[in-house]
């Protein structure tokens, strides 16, 4: 580190310099997660971090909010250096950390979640006092909740607010938001960005954590681009733009490709559920679903997580069986009937949990491409790998060789191999019509995504019949010709993806009806 | 404290590292016996040259080690081949007795009727066939209800145990020899369903047997189809039921084979060495050590054979230490060691999975 810096400072602004990284280097196994990493966070505003999955944004949160210790570097807090051993000494420092991945209980209310883990909480509880307190803090910074609700009965942006008065009620005046509206609907996303503004006209900093271009232009004063784990660059949003940020977070400028069919669609549908319902203890999951697929085209199932998404990809792919309606595969009933059932009639299915459904983390990649053909007696090894070694070549998997074990794939190589193994199996029958895939991007870095996106777009110009289930609205749009939303298990909206807006789908995804 | 200890997952497992962790258990093992000994004033060093001289250095003594090794060959493969699918099959001990009593019975009611071959194959099918049926309220149970299935098996070991017992000591059952009227013994099995022995050793066709018997469960693993689902199913059920490969039938048929395997091994064992069905013979311990022998071999069936041979020959220098000159060496060393070993082996596994770090915490900046 440099001494001829005086840490912590920023001549370039006249605001107080709130939290700052200065050359801060994390290793992992394997994994440099963190490279001589420089960030500086002031007082009042919000700054993102952007980058692909894997950047390093979130170890980087980490570090500032004390759930790691730096290798090497050192963190400021309004200048001076600090040392966090724990998040909740960083809280002490008042730097609190929303997560991704909330953490709360859900049978305490509101208040009691709130006051959780807090040191300062007396031994006997004052349940008044802290609601009080809660409904105060809601209040100023538009977060509206009931302090006495029972976090179970919340909704996901609701229990995405209780994280953050969690942290404010902390008295945190920087705020780590990782990822915040992944889980959100884009009003929820609104009203968030709402709170954000509330909050830095208070004088608090806030740290937005995301690699969505769209809301980083939105909301936020500057932005600190990474790449595989260093800093690309520190911008003020005003002086960039979208196509930028795109470019210093991949290196290279990028196009949101939209990509349809041709319009050319098979007669009669390859794929379709008709009143499908689906109950799980008591409740349907899926609820009356009707829904076909031609060969030709994709179609995208949009809403966010949790609204069916999963039990709709097993039902179709034969693996979970109705609770009433049907499901046809090519003219043929395969509802329940196990997944070789639905592979004989032509359907091929990539789960959106890679490594541990869809591939079998202990097993070599050769053994895995046999996962889901069929074996005769004795295993035959040698067609596998050959098969392997061409998709490896073909697809640009970056793996140690045909023998080691699927676990050390990353989560885009393992895709790829998914892929390969139901996509190649697709093309070389030639009758094998329908392709269901689960959050086919989820957690891949552009490039590979990208190829992925083509590939399934080459399945459908081939004739093949592709369902796209994402929860990544801007996906589903580029892909899909046409768009189902799933609403609590329900189809709330169908359409053609030229005929829908982005305003429509969103009400939509969060159940509101026109 | 600045240092603290640090565990990371190895990325690349290297061959040698399954080599190298069971022989440092043994070794680790060695060494808290040799202090054991030691504090009870025997020389250990002395100790063990004369475990390993009764059990390596003659051919005598080989032989006998070979003749130990041989059932717990057979224990380690049922053990080994339904511990690799993550189901502890405890109970091959009790899976064992009860191959040994359809074995025997087939040795004396079919085996004085038949030709040599035909009759020692009827004691080993029927043996087979006992551990089986004996291991289908385990497989059952666990594939279908859920069940846990080191409970069941390891409480039907009993039922194994006390039924052996009542067969020949509580009834006038089939199994019991009339003529003798002092001390309740089985029926001798028919000389033609004897699996014979090399010569005046104690190890015989038995071994070859086994050794034959391991070399098909480790083709069936690596190259067939039930192999492959069973490490599927094994490693990960969601992978299983997404391929469509029938978990539920494959537990239970792993379980099924685990049984066969341990009832087969009873009835080697009556067909080569105790020719009758012999509660006190039979009820060694082998069902159990055979987990030890599958731990340490990590499961790998040709690895068993290795294994059980340096077991079988600890076991066969237990009597040898009794009769050291000048110090009499408790027979039950052999059996403490071996204990010893299973834990030293289950604790390296940690060392193969990952790896040991020593981290200085970085000097806080003031």
């Amino acid at each position: 580190m440099s001494d001829n810096v005086l840490p912590g400072t920023t001549p370039a602004s006249s605001r107080g310099v709130a939290l700052a990284a200065r050359g801060v280097t994390k290793r992992f196994p394997g994994v440099l997660a963190n490279a001589d990493v420089d960030f500086e966070l002031l007082q009042g505003e919000v700054h993102t971090l952007l980058g692909e999955n894997g950047a390093g944004k979130s170890t980087l949160a980490a570090m500032l909010c004390g759930l790691y210790q730096p290798d090497e570097g050192q963190i400021y807090r309004s200048g001076k250096p600090i040392r966090l051993r724990s998040p909740r000494e960083g809280l002490a420092h008042g730097i609190g950390m929303v997560h991704q991945h909330f953490r709360l209980i859900p049978r305490f209310t509101v208040a009691e979640n709130v006051i959780l883990g807090d040191p300062k909480q007396s031994l006997l509880m004052k349940p008044g006092e802290a609601e009080r307190r809660v409904g105060e803090i809601s209040e100023r910074f538009g977060l509206p909740l009931d302090p006495r609700a029972v976090v179970s009965d919340l909704t996901v942006g609701q229990r995405q607010r209780v994280e953050i008065v969690k942290v404010l009620y902390r008295g945190a005046d920087v705020l780590l938001l990782d990822e915040p509206t992944a889980v959100l609907t884009p009003q929820e996303a609104e009203t968030l960005f709402a709170t954000v503004r509330s909050m830095t006209s208070e004088g608090k900093a806030v740290v937005f954590i995301s690699h969505k271009l769209g809301e980083v232009m939105a909301v936020s004063d500057r932005v600190t681009v990474m790449r595989a784990g260093r800093v690309t660059g520190e911008v003020a949003t005003k002086d960039t733009s979208a196509r930028n940020l795109a470019e210093l977070m991949v290196g290279r400028p990028v196009e949101q490709t939209v990509r349809r069919g041709t319009g050319q669609t098979s007669a009669t549908p390859y794929l379709e559920a008709h009143a499908v319902r689906l109950a799980d203890a008591g409740r349907n999951v899926l609820d009356d679903v009707t829904l076909s697929v031609h060969g030709g085209e994709i179609v995208g199932i949009a809403g966010v997580a949790g609204n069916g998404q999963r039990e709709l990809a097993t039902t179709l792919a034969g693996i979970t069986a109705p609770t009433s309606g049907s499901v046809r595969v090519g003219g043929v009933d395969i509802g329940g009937k196990g997944a070789k059932a639905a592979r004989h009639a032509g359907l091929t299915f990539v789960p959106e949990d890679r490594l541990g459904t869809g591939l079998v983390p202990g097993l070599s990649l050769t053994d895995n491409m046999l996962l889901t053909r069929r074996r005769s007696f004795f295993v035959n090894r040698r067609a596998a790998r050959a098969e392997l070694a061409e998709a490896i070549e073909r697809f640009e998997i970056k793996a140690p060789g045909t023998e080691a074990e699927a676990r050390v794939l990353s989560g885009g190589n393992a895709q790829k191999v998914l892929l390969a193994r139901e996509v190649s199996d697709a093309a070389k029958d030639g009758d094998v019509r329908a392709l269901i895939v689960s959050s086919p991007t989820r957690g891949l870095d552009i490039g590979a995504a990208e190829f992925v996106r083509e590939l399934l777009h080459q399945v459908r110009v081939d004739g093949g019949a592709v369902l796209v289930i994402s929860e990544d609205l801007d996906e589903v749009r580029s892909l899909a010709d046409r768009i189902v939303v799933l609403y609590r298990g329900q189809i709330v909206l169908s359409g053609a993806s030229e005929e829908l807006t982005v305003e429509q789908i969103g009400m939509a995804m969060a159940g509101v009806k026109e | 404290m600045n240092l603290r200890i640090r565990l990371e997952r190895r990325m690349h497992q290297r061959w040698w590292y399954s080599l190298l962790a069971p022989t440092s258990a043994i070794v680790a093992a060695l060494c808290v016996g040799a202090v054991f000994l030691a504090v009870k004033g025997f020389d250990p060093v002395a100790v063990y040259r004369a475990l390993f001289e009764a059990s390596f250095t003659s051919l005598y003594g080989i032989t006998d080690s070979l003749s130990v090794a041989t059932p717990l060959i057979m224990t380690g493969l049922a053990a080994g081949i339904a511990f690799r699918m993550n189901l502890f099959n405890i109970g091959a001990e009790g899976q064992l007795y009860a191959g040994a009593i359809a074995g025997s019975w087939a040795g004396i009611a079919l085996g004085k009727n038949l030709p040599p071959v035909l009759a020692v194959t009827a004691v080993l099918v029927l043996s087979v066939l006992g551990g089986m049926l004996f291991a289908l309220p385990v497989a059952a149970f666990k594939a279908y209800l859920g069940t846990n299935e080191i409970i069941t098996s390891l409480m039907l070991t009993f039922v194994g145990l006390y039924l052996m017992r009542f067969l020949i000591y509580g009834s006038t059952s089939f199994w019991r020899d009339p003529a003798v009227t002092n001390f309740p013994q089985g029926k001798k099995i028919a000389n033609a369903a004897w699996l014979p022995l090399f010569g005046s050793y104690r190890t015989g066709w038995g071994l070859v047997l086994v050794v034959l018997v391991a070399f098909a469960v480790w083709a069936l693993v690596k190259y067939t189809k039930v192999g492959y689902d069973m490490s599927v199913v094994g490693s990960s059920p969601a992978a299983a039921r997404y391929a469509g490969i029938p978990s539920k039938r494959v537990v239970l048929g792993a379980l099924l084979l685990s049984g066969g395997l341990g009832g087969l091994a009873g009835g080697v064992e009556v067909a080569s060495r105790a020719h009758a069905l012999d509660p006190n013979g039979l009820a060694l311990g082998l069902g159990f050590s055979g987990i030890v022998v599958a731990a340490l071999a990590r499961y790998h069936p040709l690895g068993i054979i290795v294994v059980a041979v340096f077991l079988g020959g600890l076991r066969n220098a237990g009597a040898a230490l009794q009769s050291m000159p000048g110090q009499r060496v408790p027979a039950e060393v052999s059996l403490m060691l071996q204990g010893a070993i299973l834990l030293f082996a289950i604790g390296a596994e940690i060392f193969v999975r990952y790896r040991l770090h020593l981290v200085r915490r970085p000097a806080v900046t003031k």
